[in-house]
Order: C-alpha cells, then structure tokens, then sequence
C-alpha cells in the first residue's frame, strides 16, 4: 500500500466537477483508491462519485491519499498530479 | 370550479437580473409516488433485470441531455452530466440497490427509494452550502431511473414565446432539456444563489427568482405572471392597474426597448451632444448568440473561442472549428465579429501536464499559440476560411510587444498565401492585439503601427496592472476597476490608437456598468463590447448624458492619487448632473467608507 498527502487547491473545492474528474481518473486503475480527511479522519472510495462528494473536501483541505493493488504507484502518481493541478480548471474572464 | 384569480405577490432572491411579464409555464419535477410490492424469487431476478435495463436507459438520455448541455452551455455546465452519469453507476446507489431488492424482496421503485433517502439524509447534514445543494443532483438522477422503471420519459412543452418556467425546483437535467432560447424568465420555489438553476440564468442573461416558498403550487401553465428579479419579487396575476404601473415604472427607470437599433430607426447611438457610441456583445457560449439581437448589439466586439475547447484534451478539427466560426460570423452579421484566439495556456489541451506555479504570467494566450504553432495555424485556416461568409476579424490575446504581434501575423499571412495556393475561398481579415499587458499600455504607440485595431481588456489590464489576483477574496480591495493608473491607461492606449488611425474597442465587464461605461466614454472610449443583457441600460444612459460632461468628471478623475478619490469624484457629479439616470446606490463608493455597496452587474 501507498500513501501520499494531497491537498485540495481549486477554488471551489471537491465539488460535482472535479469530483467527476477524480472518480473517473480513479476508476482507470485496478487499485483500491481511498481518500481520508486529516482532519476528521473522514474516509471516501474515491471510485464513487457520492462517496468522494461527500467528503465536502472544500480549496485547502487536507487528505490522505492511499492505494492499494498492482497499479497502486501509477494511481497514487496520477492522483497526486489531478489534486495539484487544481482539476484543470483554468480561472477565466 | 372558478379559480379565485386575485392578485398575489411573493419575494425571494433575485438571482439573475430582469424583469420580465410574461405566462407561467409549469415544469414538474416529475418527482412521483412509490409503493412497496413483495416479490418471490423469480420476480426479484426479474426484478433486477428490469433495475439494469431502467439504468440502461437513463445512460442513453443523460448523455443526450450532456450532448446538449456541452452545445448550448458550455462544458462548464455539461460536465455535471458526467457527475450524474457517474452515480448511475456508483457503487453505494447501484449496488445498495441492488442488495436491497435481493434482500428485502423489493420492488425496484421502493429499493431505489429508500437508498436515495438515506443518501439524501446523509447529504442534508453537510456543512458546506455548495455541497449539500448537491442532494438535488442525487434526488435528480433517482428521479430518472423512476421515470425509465415506469418507462416514460421526461416530456417538456414546447415554450411559447413569453414562457415564465415557474417550478418547485428545477433539477440540473430539467434545465438542460428546455428549451431555453424561448424561456424568458425562470422562478423556483427552492434555490439559492449557488444554485444550479441561478448559474445558468446568469449565463443565459435569463432574469430569475428563486426562493419562493410555495409559488409553484398556487399557479396553473398560462397564468400571467410579473418576475421581477431586481426587486426579488413575483406577482401573480397582476391586475391591469399592476401591470400599467409596472410597464411605466420601467419606461422610467429602463427605456431600454427604446433604445434598440431597430427603435432609433437604425441611427446610430449618440450621447445628447452627438458623439457616435458603439456598443457590441461579448459572447461565449452559443446559448448567448440570439441575444446578440435580441439586445440591439452591433456585433460581437469579443467572442471568447475557448468554448471551442470544451472537451479536455481534444482540440476541434479545422474544419468544426470553421463551421463554428461561420456560425458565430452569421449570428454579427452585418456588423462582424471579433474573434479572441485560443486565452489558454497548456492545461486545457494536455491536463496535468506540465503545471505552472504562476499560470496568470506562465504559457497562455499568444504565448502559448506560438509554442504549439499547429494549434494556432489551425485557428487561423479556420477563421481565414470562415471570413469568406461574413466579417472576421482576430485579436491575439496577451500581447506584450511587437514581437508576439510580428510572429504572429507572419503565421497568419503564411496560412492566407498558403489556402489561397490550395484553391480555398477566404475572406478578408483585420488583425488587432488586445492590449492588457502593463508593457502593451507603455508601448501601445508603436504596436498602433502594425495592427489593425486595439481591444483594450479591462479584466485583465485591472489585474495586470495593480498585480492583484481578482480570483483571491484576500485581496479583493486592492481590485479596483476605477484605478487611477487603469485610467491613465485607457486615455493613453486610445490615443495611442488614434494617432495611428486605428479603432479602439473596450471589452472588459467594466463597460458592462453603465456608471463606469460612462467615465469610459468621457476618457474617450467609443467603442464598448459587453455582456449582451446589459446593453440596453448602458445604451439608455450613453444617450441621456452629454460626451463634454463626462469628458469633464474623466478630466477631474485624472487627477486623483487614489481608486478612493476618483469613486469620490465620479459620484458627486453623476448625483448633481444626472439624477434621473443613477441612485446613489447605483454609483461607485469608496471601498473604505460606509456607504452603501457599488451595485454591479452580476457576471
């Protein structure tokens, strides 16, 4: 098993969109994906949408990223990169 | 039995600006009863089977309501839809459900019932405003599985003209599936500011009020209904005193109507003292394009292609994007439009790749067009080709200096010589540079020389120039529009322009205030591009005032030190010269006194 400290940094938070973009990057790998807030120690799969909304991960929270399986250091590579890229979600006019 | 048609009023929350009359269209949420039914066995596997086959079927229209949503609204809204599509398949919704029918031996209809409920529950004790308002999305995509276990699907009426969508609460996909070019207002009992249906209206320039209670039990499809949103308020069958009040009392405060082209007799739009103002749409989405019209625009003065790169990581073929731009040519016709290049940097083609720790002063816009030259050429056959159908111009967006407008304007001319070898018909096309780089403003003179025309980008020169982030709440009071040095500016890039002979063209939000747009006119702004809604006011307000008044406020305005000294100077004289034209609340204040807010338009 992997683990790896990430931290949401689009304004928005972990909202409909980027949780879309999370779930959908997640489920590309065969490992077992969680997320768990350091704070509260909330935990979510991060293979589902509801589960991973629910964390309610606003810009700033920090979680615990962990995978498991074959492909886990490709995952955990890959979720490290969407988390520190604010899920693409460039500012505009 | 006779329905008891007194008038009533209701009050919400204005979410999105207008006022509208219009007729109530009644949009169910087709949110239905459940019973329960006990199976045996072979019906519970059945029973699982009609379960996969109602998912089955709730996929196909998600991604047609997705199809439509990424056209109409752009992929900002679209991409919901792969949120939805995305719990049709989550494991806690599916799956639950799926166990449930097993282990209680439940009718699909009640499984899926009680799994929503409890996900719904858990949802309602969120903390974050945004978040819960996500239970909708859920109690959504429950709702379409019901309506495809009962095999029907969602209907929607066709709009009338002067529909007013009036609804309990209009979920995501509701609001996808309308019609919305004919809507003209929308209402809804429940909602907040961050509520989907407020983002879209907003986007759509679609007055809306949400908030209202019980409203949408109390009306029947073809009531006649007043939204006002500015006022937050509804009225239900207005009396013909109401409604004689109500048309007066925005003849006064809105002659907007009045001032459309087609009113004026298609004479140009004059300040009192008879200086020519020029006002054009800013526009995005396509959803936006009828309002190019509908609001008296001459013409697109900024179309923003980046819509185009709505789907991650795929960039339109040359030819989609052309058809795109012949669209967007006919939608300005006869006046043209001004098409924006790609403002984006890397992370919207290749995502993740290559992220910058200063993205606002990193790869984007010309910058990025120069590196990655196949995505730029293909823009550029693209409009080349499109321009044979109608006036085109391009803007290169976050010029610096000559040397972005040199480089680009050789790719341009290298595509024009090489589509005129191939046999292709092209049209002719004008070159400008948008001028929001600080080193623009200081150079604007010699750029003047070698463009066709300047777009002067309020949005980011403001950011650019006092180096503020105006994504960042911390320093939202160092953001101010009314900037001395943002000023000096526009008076420079405009002289700069007119002493090269070329055109000027505003197209930030700041033209979009028609208390700013005034103190653009009188720093010698004759050209102002805006968000299509807020034409009317600012062409009411542009012929109610004399050009030499403002150019005198603007004079004054000049000379202050401080943002807080020009709001200051801005406001007394407007109050004095023009008090039938703005409140004091409509007016800048200075951000450190006590008075009322400056009230903006909500973009």
């Amino acid at each position: 098993m992997i683990e790896k400290r990430v931290t949401v940094t689009n304004r928005l938070g972990l909202h409909a969109r980027a949780a879309a973009r999370l779930v959908h990057m997640a489920n590309q790998f065969q490992s077992v994906i969680r997320l768990e807030r350091i704070d509260d120690r909330l935990g979510a799969d991060a293979k589902s949408i509801l589960s991973v909304l629910m964390l309610a991960a606003a810009c700033g929270t920090e979680l615990s990223a962990k995978a498991e399986g074959a492909d886990e250091t490709e995952a955990i590579e890959a979720l490290a990169e969407i988390f520190s890229n604010g899920f693409g979600e460039a500012e505009r006019d | 039995m006779q329905r008891d048609l007194r008038e009533e009023r209701w009050h919400g929350l204005g979410v999105s600006e207008g006022y509208v009359v219009g007729r109530v269209l009644r949009i169910d949420n087709h949110s239905r009863q459940v019973y329960r039914a006990s199976l045996d066995e072979v019906e519970t596997s059945r029973e699982l089977d009609r379960f996969q086959q109602a998912l089955q079927d709730a996929r196909e229209q998600l991604l047609a309501i997705k199809g439509k949503a990424d056209h109409e609204m752009g992929p900002e809204h679209g991409y919901l839809f792969d949120a939805h599509l995305l719990m049709l398949d989550d494991p806690n919704l599916r799956g639950r459900v799926q166990d449930y029918i097993v282990r209680e031996k439940a009718n699909a209809e009640w499984a899926l019932r009680v799994v929503t409920d409890d996900l719904l529950a858990v949802y309602s004790r969120v903390k974050d405003e945004y978040l819960r308002a996500r239970g909708s999305d859920i109690e959504d995509v429950a709702q379409r599985i019901l309506s495809a276990l009962t095999g029907n699907k969602p209907q929607y009426a066709n709009l009338t003209r002067d529909a007013v969508i009036v609804s309990a609460d209009l979920s995501p996909s509701a609001v996808a599936e309308l019609d919305l070019q004919h809507a003209r207002a929308i209402t809804t009992d429940a909602g907040g500011w961050t509520s989907h249906t407020a983002i879209i209206a907003r986007a759509l320039g679609l007055p809306a009020v949400v908030g209202l209670r019980d409203l949408y039990s109390r009306t029947r499809t073809g009531d006649t209904i007043i939204v006002n949103s500015y006022a937050g308020e509804v009225i239900l069958h207005p009396t013909t005193a109401t409604l004689e009040d109500f048309e007066k009392q925005f003849a006064q405060k809105d002659q907007a109507c009045r001032v459309s082209p087609a009113e004026r007799g298609n004479e140009p739009l004059r300040t009192m003292d008879g200086v020519e103002i020029t006002l054009c749409a800013n526009v995005e989405l396509p959803a936006e394009f009828d309002s190019v019209r509908k609001f008296g625009a001459s013409g697109i003065g900024l179309y923003r292609s980046e819509f185009l790169l709505s789907r991650e990581g795929v960039l339109l073929s040359e030819d989609e994007q052309y058809k795109a731009y012949v669209e967007v040519a006919n939608v300005a016709s006869p006046d043209g439009a001004t098409i924006r290049l790609f403002d984006l940097g890397g992370e919207k083609l290749h995502p993740g790749v290559g992220t910058e720790r200063n993205p606002a002063l990193g790869l984007r816009a010309i910058r990025f067009g120069l590196r990655n030259e196949e995505v730029l050429r293909t823009q550029v056959r693209a409009i080349l080709r499109a321009a044979a159908h109608g006036r085109l111009n391009i803007v290169l967006p976050m010029v610096s200096d000559l040397a972005d407008v040199r480089r680009a304007r050789a790719i341009i001319d290298d595509e024009r010589s090489r589509l005129a070898r191939e046999g292709r018909e092209l049209g002719e096309v004008r070159v400008g540079a948008m001028i929001e780089v600080p080193s623009a403003v200081v150079l604007a003179r010699s750029i003047a020389r070698e463009v066709d025309f300047f777009s002067l980008g309020t949005n980011d020169l403001v950011q650019y120039m006092l180096a503020v982030d105006r994504g960042n709440d911390e320093v939202s009071d160092w953001f101010r529009s009314l900037h001395p040095s943002v000023l000096q500016s526009v008076v420079d890039v405009h002289q700069a322009a007119a002493s090269a002979a070329i055109s000027t063209v505003v197209c930030g939000e700041m033209a979009s205030t028609p208390a700013y747009a005034v103190v653009l006119i009188g720093l010698g702004a004759t050209h102002l591009s805006m968000t299509p809604s807020s034409i009317p006011r600012v062409a009411r307000v542009t012929s109610a005032v004399k050009f030499a008044e403002a150019e005198a406020i603007a004079r004054m305005c000049l000379t202050c030190a401080t943002p807080d000294e020009v709001e200051q100077t801005v406001r007394e004289p407007f109050l004095t010269h023009w008090p039938q034209l703005f409140s004091a609340h409509s007016l800048p204040v200075a951000k450190h006194s006590d008075q009322p807010p400056l009230l903006e338009t909500p973009n």
